[in-house]
């Protein structure tokens, strides 16, 4: 473990979250070791926090679960994607989108911009 | 999102809570597992990748409870069980819970039964298009009738009105003074039904017209022989065959032509229950009285936009031209128009209001009693509130146990209310009809029922919570500590839950004084002598059709009738009136004396009431002759007019004279004089003894003035079913196809009247004890729980050699004063009530002092009852269980 990992940003880890689980069903703990490897280990999942969010996510229709075995055979809970999700993802993406840009030009300005002094 | 689906989602784990826990529980392993073998192949311990896992996770613990946070259902989950931790509450004191139900069962039952039946008489609009616009017109003259009398209508000033008042858009005859009926069938199937002849308009005025069929027209108004049915004589008598029309109806011997039929429901708004109406006779000319008679009742609707006394201004123009068109004689003509529905209601309104305030008043402590009901057991709980707010437990936990218990009790008293509800309200019509009109339209109103709902479980909310309020402001050191005071909520609190008490006691002292008042009205009104001997006789009506009677074979039927029935074994006197005494004023004629000291003066005429006899009328009613003779079988239709008149007109047309052998004039002017030969004893017009002035004639010499529908009257020794049943024998072997209509005892036909007087009083004598009841219990409950708090105290004086008399009346002496105080201060609402009650009251005065030391006695009678159990209570104590 090294210290240049960072917090996951506020309110981001549910549409993290879909998205892993858009490319294939995967259970709770996959699902916090994918974000941190598709991150390339820069975020630290709160696994405490993923949980409580995966109950909510469900309660909103857009995942649903089942419990299957996996490679290792062992039981476990896999969480998959439903259409409702897959429409929340797509939304998600783009407001994260336009906000990280507006970010991105605010945080690239200088000066000159309109700016007086 | 999906509010229904998020909602299914979070109830079906909810139902589901177990099962979730454990998948939960699974889940988590599974994770811990799989990190631990990470670290594990990262190269550390077994121990410490697994604690590694678990710190990375936050505690399994911790991650549980985001997750239950997260599902949603904590709250609901959380209040499950303070539900079923309250039912256990609840059952763990059923005293309480009891009292508690009880209360609010009597609270909530009393007032939606009443509150439902104020709005089903007085407040429900009448059932017609419209009713706004209906009116009632009556007529009243400067010499016959107050000036604010409500007098019937002669025909030909009906006829006036409905051709010359602008404002009215319909104007309809019914003739009620009368109630009159015909016979259907034959033979064994004979019944009677109820008729009501009306003008053509009529139907246009209630705007209700047959569902099936025509009303009648203008040219039927002279008695043509047509009729329309009800709905229920169309399915009796003809099965609902649609095809009715145009078929006949024999009534009284007479074929009618069937012209419509009613649709179902329909009540007549002034008759009620009709079988068939019939057109009303209203040729000119017919009736040589038409323009003294006054039988008519005018119902008629104003015009849109009308109001009442806009049409009442243009009557009043019309009466003075009418006055001088007819030349009237009995002094000016006044006619007065009043809504419909307030002329229905009238008298029974002030009895209902009454009912209504009762009941405000047992409200009113069924909350103070959930009150201190509930502040006792509040502080009785403070104690374990202390210990739990000690042991961790949220404020806001505790509230919503208290608030969740308070609604466990509110909801248990609401199911306990509905079933008094309906009982009452069924106890209400049973009680109530034949006096209160419109009551058989009661129904549950279900805004009253949740308005009452609402109110008792607010109070019982409300109270319910601010011991558990106050429980979460105070330090559960204080309480907790041994001897503290403050757990018993200290002398301040106390004092609160004695002036609840108070005021429950003056609140049921009120209705006491209320109760005892009509109790003593009623007292009153028995005792007063009628002038007729109500016990042991019976009453019933015949009526003889036209179409096979005519006046002589009238005139003799009633005669043999008498005759028969006087032989028969039981049978003391019989006879018959056309009105029995003390049932209202019926027959009014103006009475001219011809002879004595008044004839020929301007005070020889009056009003008198007028009734026609036949048999041993007077025997069978117990009216005593005293002067001259009754009529016999010479006073005949050849024979010359004779009356016999009563000792107060007697008293007042021959002052001074005997009666007997004066000559009086009755009726108008074709009618001969009359020779007084007896005098008999005063009777009421109505049953509070109420004197007039009374003309009697033979029925044998009045037979053909018109078909007297005459109420026999049989005076029994023994069994007054027996001779009921022998009376209908002889009726059928002399003529089968007659009913005995109406059979009654005389003292229930006379005593209608009271009717609507012992439905208030019922009502409120049972208000009257249930707050008794209600007041009592709060007095046994406060004392009660005063001496457990003193238990220590107690046992401690009698472990000093106090005597156990002393302890008691320590406890005594403190209910006895709290009823006092209460009891006082009731006296002063009786004061400020007795205004209303005046009008409720008959020859007593609302400050009656009987009746105000008698409720004092029973309320201070009741309240040492319900002190007595607390002070005995007092001296058990054990000595040394309280002192340890």
């Amino acid at each position: 473990m090294t210290d240049d990992r960072v917090e996951l940003l506020q309110g981001t880890l549910e549409m993290l979250a879909l998205k892993v689980l858009a490319l294939e069903p995967m259970h709770g703990w996959g699902i916090a070791q994918r974000i941190q490897a598709m991150s390339k280990e820069v975020f630290v999942v709160p696994q405490g926090s993923l949980y409580p969010a995966l109950i909510r996510m469900k309660r909103r229709g857009w995942v649903k679960t089942a419990w299957r075995i996996t490679e290792n055979n062992r039981r476990a809970r896999y969480y998959e994607l439903t259409a409702a999700g897959h429409r929340r993802l797509e939304a998600e993406r783009s407001t994260w989108q336009r906000a990280s840009s507006a970010v991105n030009w605010i945080m690239n300005a200088t000066l000159a911009v309109g700016g007086k002094t | 999102m999906n509010v229904f689906s998020d909602l299914v989602e979070r109830l079906r784990t909810l139902l589901h809570r177990d099962r979730e826990d454990r998948e939960l529980d699974e889940e988590l392993r599974f994770h811990v597992e799989m990190d631990a073998a990470q670290y594990r192949r990262a190269g550390a311990s077994d121990t410490d990748a697994h604690r590694s896992s678990i710190l990375a996770l936050g505690g399994v613990e911790r991650v549980k409870e985001e997750v239950r946070d997260a599902r949603g259902t904590r709250l609901l989950a959380d209040c499950l069980s303070d539900f079923s931790y309250a039912v256990r509450a609840l059952r763990r004191n059923p005293g309480f819970a009891a009292v508690g139900i009880l209360t609010l069962a009597v609270g909530i039952g009393g007032t939606t039964a009443v509150f439902s039946a104020v709005d089903a008489v007085l407040l429900k609009p009448l059932p017609y298009q419209e009713p706004g616009q209906l009116v009632r017109l009556y007529e009243s003259y400067g010499k016959h009738f107050p000036e604010d009398g409500r007098g019937f209508v002669t025909p030909v000033y009906f006829l006036e009105y409905r051709s010359r008042v602008s404002s009215f858009a319909a104007t309809a005859a019914i003739l009620t003074y009368n109630e009159s009926g015909a016979d259907i069938g034959s033979g064994a199937d004979v019944q009677r039904i109820r008729l009501l002849a009306v003008s053509a308009d009529y139907f246009d005025v209630i705007r209700v017209h047959p569902a099936t069929g025509r009303a009648f027209n203008r040219d039927e108004e002279t008695g043509a022989h047509v009729v329309i049915l009800s709905h229920a004589l169309w399915q009796r008598q003809f099965r609902g065959d649609p095809a009715v029309i145009g078929r006949a109806l024999t009534m009284s011997g007479v074929p009618h032509t069937v012209a419509g039929v009613m649709p179902d429901g329909f009540t007549d708004p002034i008759a009620g229950v009709v079988d068939a109406w019939v057109p009303a006779d209203l040729t000119p000319g017919k009736d040589p009285g038409e323009t003294s008679d006054h039988y008519i009742s005018v119902v008629a609707r104003l015009r849109p936009q009308i109001p009442i006394v806009r049409a009442q201004a243009e009557l009043d123009v019309l009466d003075a031209m009418l006055t001088k068109q007819y030349s009237v004689t009995a002094g000016a003509k006044r006619s007065r128009l009043f809504p419909l529905k307030e002329d229905i209601v009238g008298g029974s309104s002030r009895a209902l209001e009454i009912m209504l305030g009762a009941v405000v008043l047992v409200l009113v402590l069924v909350c103070v009693n959930m009150a201190s009901l509930l502040l006792v057991r509040g502080t009785e709980r403070a104690r374990e509130f202390a210990l739990r707010s000690a042991l961790g437990a949220e404020r806001r936990r505790l509230v919503r146990q208290m608030l969740i218990e308070s609604l466990t009790l509110a909801i248990a008293g609401d199911v306990a209310g509905l079933i008094v509800a309906r009982v009452a309200m069924s106890a209400i019509v049973t009680l109530g009809s034949g006096s209160i009109p419109r009551l058989a339209t009661l129904t549950l109103n279900p805004r009253l029922l949740l308005f009452s709902l609402a109110i008792a479980s607010l109070s019982a909310i409300a109270f319910g919570l601010s011991p558990a309020l106050r429980a979460a402001r105070t330090e559960p050191s204080d309480v907790l500590r041994e001897n503290s005071r403050s757990a018993t909520g200290g002398v301040a609190q106390l004092r609160l839950r004695d002036w609840l008490v108070v005021s429950q006691v003056a609140l049921a002292f009120v209705l006491l004084v209320g109760a005892g008042l009509l109790i003593a009205s009623f007292e009153r009104l028995r005792s007063i002598d009628l002038g007729v001997k109500p016990g042991e006789a019976f009453v019933f009506e015949i009526h003889l059709p036209t179409a096979r009677y005519d006046s002589t074979k009238r005139a003799q039927f009633f005669e043999t009738f008498a005759t028969q029935l006087a032989t028969l074994g039981g049978v003391r006197a019989t006879g018959a009136v056309s009105r029995l005494p003390a049932t209202g004023a019926y027959h009014q004629w103006w009475v001219t004396a011809l002879s004595g000291p008044l004839a020929n003066t301007k005070d020889s005429g009056n009003d008198a009431e007028q009734r026609i006899v036949s048999g041993n009328y007077f025997m069978a009613a117990g009216i005593p002759l005293l002067e001259g003779r009754l009529f016999d079988a010479y006073d005949d239709a050849s024979a010359p007019d004779r009356v016999l008149v009563s000792k107060s007109f007697a008293k007042r047309f021959f002052p001074g004279v005997p009666a007997v052998g004066q000559r009086l004039h009755t009726g108008d002017d074709r009618r001969p004089a009359s020779e007084v030969i007896g005098v008999v004893g005063d009777v009421a017009i109505d049953a509070e003894g109420k004197p007039d002035i009374y003309v009697y004639h033979a029925h044998a010499q009045y037979a053909a003035d018109r078909n007297w529908a005459l109420t026999q009257l049989v005076r029994v020794n023994g069994s007054i079913d027996r001779a009921e049943s022998d009376a209908r024998r002889v009726l059928r072997a002399l003529d089968p196809e007659l009913v005995m209509f109406k059979p009654m005892t005389l003292a229930d036909a006379i005593g209608r009247g009271e009717a609507q007087r012992v439905f208030t009083l019922r009502l409120l004598v049972s208000f009257a004890l249930v707050a008794l009841a209600v007041a009592a219990l709060g007095l046994f409950g406060v004392l009660s729980y005063g001496v457990r708090l003193r238990a220590r105290e107690f046992g401690i004086r009698m472990a000093l050699g106090a005597e156990a008399g002393a302890i008691q009346w320590m406890v005594l002496r403190r209910g006895i004063a709290v009823a006092a105080m209460g009891t006082a201060l009731g006296l002063v609402g009786t004061l400020a009530l007795s205004r209303m009650m005046a009008t409720m009251v008959f020859h007593v005065s609302p400050l009656d002092p009987v009746v105000l030391i008698e409720a004092t006695v029973f309320m201070m009678v009741v309240a040492g009852i319900a002190s007595y159990l607390p002070a005995r209570r007092a001296t058990i104590v054990d000595v040394r269980e309280a002192l340890q």
